[in-house]
């Protein structure tokens, strides 16, 4: 509690400090080194995670070269439980710029932004397991996807665009939890990834990027960082309209509730996007009206009857949206892909929710 | 009718009766108005007829005797109930052995309930309140009405389904439907027997690789005399292939991805197999070509290319009554992508199809899952109900086949401009056998065909499921769950059709029968996978109203034969077999089973030349090519795959090809 705290007021004075565009020196970006990653925009993707040389010595020790930033979304999409290492890459001179807080950054050509997905504690061995390497990179305006599959001894990922299965188990928080695991095709990962149809990031957006970060050179926040690297360049306003941690249980429930909205729900269901045929709005600057929370809305699939609303006041066993995340039938769970075992801690938030809301229909 | 007001409403309620604690301590009440104090009797009311689960613990138990045949409307909807959330089940039967004949969750304002039910004078029914959602006391009243006998009335039938049960189809070979329940590794099968009832099997799978949980579709694809199933998963597509004594099934299946959506068994290429297409929701469409030799070749491309997919609902359809099977995709998709155009994709008679939805006015942005297919005004073409799944671009669409290859909207005053509820399934059948389709979807209700292109929406209480005749009435059924919706049926008359293809495929599919009887022209494409996800019967159903005899049946078969069955009898089931027919004046249709083999003809239409491949050899083979009066036109030893026709005049031909041990013609069409 009392270090989530700190960590609030710092960020605060952290935001006011490098945001201030009256400083009178601001510091240049350093000249960056030559860097040691491998990238030839006539090559990508190369057939394996190595080839790229994003991470020095061992592979699995996913140690990133200097150039190759680490990041953190303060609330993470949810995958069967899978942890996240992030990092993003730019080619010398290039760079991404603000657009809005809701928005992807605009990255040049030649960003690579590199996500692996990995357990702790899997069984029998109780060792960590990486999974897969996701990459999204922008060549030519336009971005693709790379997808690396981790061999069992961990010692390299293979590119691998037509989708499988892996069964896995694990010790969460104590708990053993298992999947088949999915790798998803390449039409998969287009399925989320998309504006327009077109593949896009979902989470480096200033609103969930606007946070403090571990840095090998200190703790910063993440925008200065990238700034400080010479990876965000313009103009970033000082108050940026940032989503809450939904398992920050010194925010409001709603606040939690509409920021698990936006990155679990949000890339299919807001405007001009997958999904936007059904009533729900979930990106985090749409929530702000319950009615796009799907509050007293009645669903366009009957499933059954019972389910009233996508949101029924005080009652979890009318609400469409409880029903979808709480189940594993692939027809029904909701988020549809990404997702094949029950994330109990955000039903259990969704449930707080809908029971916190007393103004009946 | 006898409504009580609200005079009689506190005139009762002074007495404050109290229900009883359970159904053999039932109290007996006639129509008004009723306290229940609390809910708190230990007898909790089941089976649940309502919707909403089973979360109940206790229930108020009444018992009601009309003095003449009424429709009794149970309702909690009442004022000074705002804010309750009440359930009551109706049940019929004695307390040993309680029978569903209604219910209600939340059919008034808020979560308070109001539903009815035919009472039959003299007969006992229990009305149980139960708590599933709170146990707080309410008000609840009775009232009756005069009985008007609607079309059809459907009662509840528990059925003990394990798994989902979303397949209603013969299974066993005795073209009666069969309910299917699949699960992971065990497929449940409620066969029905021939004096009723069912017999319930299971039979071990495999693990499935792929559940069905996006659509199942049935047929049998290596006409061993069982369907097969296919199971349309998520990221893959399952075929569960019934072994040859019927025991068991042995699980095929390949990695590729498939976000299955609708899926059907269908013979694509028309040569006699039945191949297997399957919607993909984000990519092109894929689809299994099988060989006949137990071969399933997966086939991505040619069949609606949009490169994100948004293909939903594949309705095979022959629209422009050329013989052959088209294919509807009903199309959705958001985000400004093309990919929720509905497409029309022709076929062109030799294998290959051409996308033509624009040309047909049937390329609509309308957001939809499944489309139902029917003439909805027996005038012998398709018209189409696009049904809405989201009414964010556009509403539902009545298409009206021009019988020109084009479609016009006749959705104004249709009834359909004033349907404000949607669905993912839209499925055209003749509920109420008055020989025009009905249409099952959207708002738990059924619309009417009133014949005049006019539907009159009916609230059944129940949405969509697998359609068949569970009970060899003549009036379709339909599974939601663990409940048949026994359809009631009327004094109207019906004919059902059991179809075998012997040079088609087994089960026919593709075929148009067409019905001719004192009404007119009625028309059917026999079809696997209909809707959007569920499996519903292969036999072909018509109504005929009070038609009580029928002129003739006349069967088009895939592979061009025609039958012609005069006068079968009203109110049985018919079976017709590819080539027992009789012929049509000049078109032959005889068929030797021993003597046959495996030939396609192509293109069909043609203009100079037709290509002849087998999977038989065919060196020396003699052709022979008659006119429709079955006049010899010419004949030739086949030498190359190619006969040229360029000579012949424009019309319809048999090409009769005459092997060392076969004999086996195809109709053509010269151009």
């Amino acid at each position: 509690m009392n270090l989530r705290l700190l960590t609030s007021v710092l960020l605060c004075t952290l935001m006011i400090a490098c945001t201030r565009d009256d400083d009178p020196t601001p510091t240049p970006p350093p000249t960056p080194p030559a860097t040691l990653v491998v990238f030839d925009p006539t090559l990508v993707p190369y057939q394996t995670l190595s080839e790229y040389n994003f991470y020095k010595g061992e592979l699995m020790n996913m140690e990133p070269q200097d150039d190759v930033l680490p990041y953190d979304l303060i609330t993470p999409l949810f995958t069967d439980y899978a942890k996240k290492k992030r990092f993003v890459w730019f080619k010398a001179g290039s760079s991404a710029s603000y657009e809005l807080d809701s928005e992807i950054f605009n990255f040049d050509d030649g960003a690579v932004i590199i996500k692996n997905f990995y357990y702790d504690n899997v069984q029998p061995k109780g060792v960590q397991r990486i999974m897969e390497t996701r990459l999204l990179y922008k060549l030519n305006g336009a971005w693709n996807f790379a997808e690396y599959v981790w061999n069992d001894e961990q010692t390299e990922a293979h590119l691998d665009m037509d989708g499988s299965y892996r069964n896995i188990s694990w010790l969460q928080d104590g708990e053993l939890k298992a999947t088949n695991y999915r790798f998803p095709s390449e039409a998969e990962c287009l399925t989320c990834h998309k504006t327009s149809s077109k593949p896009m990031p979902i989470g480096p957006k200033p609103q969930n990027m606007n946070k403090l970060f571990a840095f090998n050179d200190g703790v910063k926040n993440q925008l200065a960082k990238w700034a400080e690297m010479g990876y965000l360049t313009g103009n970033i306003p000082a108050d940026i309209s940032t989503v809450a941690a939904w398992d920050d249980e010194l925010q409001p429930l709603e606040l939690r509730v509409r920021a698990y909205l936006d990155v679990n729900c949000g890339s299919c269901h807001k405007e001009n996007s997958h999904c936007d045929y059904r009533p729900m709005r979930f990106a985090w600057i749409e929530t702000i009206n319950p009615q796009n929370q799907g509050v007293c809305v009645e669903p366009d699939e009957t499933l059954d009857p019972t389910f009233t609303h996508i949101i029924s006041p005080g009652n979890v066993n009318r609400s469409m949206m409880y029903y979808r995340i709480s189940s594993t039938d692939e027809a029904v769970r909701m988020p549809l892909l990404g997702r094949s075992i029950v994330h109990e801690e955000a039903v259990q938030l969704i449930t707080d929710y809908i029971n916190s809301i007393t103004e009946p229909c | 009718m006898r409504i009580f007001t609200l005079t009689a409403v506190l005139f009762l309620s002074a007495f404050n009766i109290n229900a009883q604690n359970s159904c053999l301590d039932a109290l007996l009440i006639t129509a008004g108005l009723r306290d229940v104090d609390s809910i708190d009797g230990p007898e909790v009311p089941l089976p649940v007829c309502s919707t909403g689960g089973d979360n109940a613990t206790a229930g108020e138990w009444f018992k009601y005797v009309p003095d003449a045949t009424y429709l009794v409307t149970v309702s909690s909807n009442i004022i000074e109930n705002a804010g309750a959330d009440t359930r009551f089940q109706v049940y019929s039967g004695d307390c040993e052995n309680l029978q569903c004949i209604g219910g209600d969750d939340d059919s008034g304002t808020g979560f308070l309930s109001i539903g009815n039910f035919t009472a039959i004078v003299g007969n006992t029914y229990y009305i149980a309140w139960d708590n599933n959602w709170d146990s707080n006391g309410f008000v609840f009243s009775i009232a009756e009405e005069i009985f008007v006998v609607p079309a059809v009335v459907f009662s509840n039938l528990p059925i003990a389904v394990e798994g989902s049960s979303i397949c209603v189809v013969d299974m066993n070979g005795d073209f009666l439907d069969d309910v299917v329940g699949v699960q992971n590794s065990n497929i449940n099968l409620h066969l029905q027997l021939p004096e009723g009832g069912f017999e319930v099997q299971n039979q071990e799978t495999q693990q499935a690789a792929y559940l069905p949980s996006w659509s199942i579709a049935a047929g049998d694809i290596d006409r061993n005399g069982y369907n097969d199933l296919l199971y349309g998963g998520g990221s893959g597509v399952s075929f569960m292939l019934r072994n040859n004594d019927g025991a068991g099934f042995t699980q095929v299946y390949q990695t590729q991805y498939v976000f299955s959506q609708r899926s059907n068994f269908v013979d694509i290429n028309n040569d006699g197999h039945l191949d297997a297409f399957v919607c993909h929701d984000v990519q092109p469409n894929v689809y299994y070509i099988n060989d006949g030799e137990g071969n399933l070749t997966f086939n991505q491309g040619g069949m609606g290319d949009t490169f994100d997919g948004g293909n939903y609902g594949s309705i095979w359809v022959d629209y422009d009554n050329d013989g052959d099977s088209d294919m509807f995709i009903a199309k959705c998709r958001g985000g400004n992508s093309p990919a929720n155009i509905n497409q029309l994709h022709r076929n062109n008679g030799d294998g290959s199809y051409t996308e033509i939805a624009t040309e047909a006015g049937l390329a609509d942005a309308v957001q939809t899952w499944s489309s139902a297919w029917g003439d909805f005004d027996n005038n012998g073409f398709m018209d189409v109900i696009v049904g809405a799944s989201s009414f964010s671009q556009g509403a539902h669409k009545f298409m009206y086949n021009n019988g020109d290859g084009t479609f016009s909207d006749k959705t104004l005053n249709s009834g359909y401009d004033l349907l404000n509820a949607t669905s993912i399934e839209y499925v055209a059948q003749d509920f109420d056998n008055d020989g025009f389709i009905d249409v099952l979807g959207a708002g738990n209700s059924i619309m009417f065909n009133n014949g005049d292109l006019t539907f009159t929406r009916t609230q059944t209480g129940f949405g969509n499921g697998p359609i068949g005749d569970l009970n060899n009435d003549g009036f379709l059924d339909v599974v939601n769950g663990t409940t048949v919706k026994v359809n009631g049926g009327n004094n109207n008359n019906y004919l059902k059709i059991n179809i075998l293809g012997t040079v088609s495929n087994i089960n026919g599919i593709g075929a148009r029968v067409v019905l001719y009887s004192a009404l007119g022209k009625q028309i059917r494409d026999v079809r696997s996978g209909d809707g959007f996800r569920y499996m519903s019967s292969l036999n072909v159903h018509f109504g005929l109203g009070q038609d009580s005899e029928i002129d003739s049946l006349i069967v088009t078969w895939p592979s061009g034969i025609v039958d012609a069955f005069y006068s079968p009898e009203i109110n049985t089931t018919f079976l017709a077999v590819e080539g027992d027919g009789e012929e049509l004046p000049g078109i032959p249709n005889s068929v030797n089973d021993a003597n046959k083999i495996e030939l396609l003809v192509y293109p069909n239409p043609a203009s100079d030349e037709i290509f002849i491949t087998s999977n038989s050899p065919l060196d020396n083979a003699i052709i022979r090519i008659f006119d429709v009066n079955g006049k010899l036109i010419s004949a030739q030893r086949l030498t190359q795959s190619t006969v040229n026709i360029s000579a012949l005049a424009k019309g319809a031909y048999v090409l009769q090809l005459t092997t060392n041990d076969s004999v086996t013609e195809r109709r053509f069409v010269k151009q």
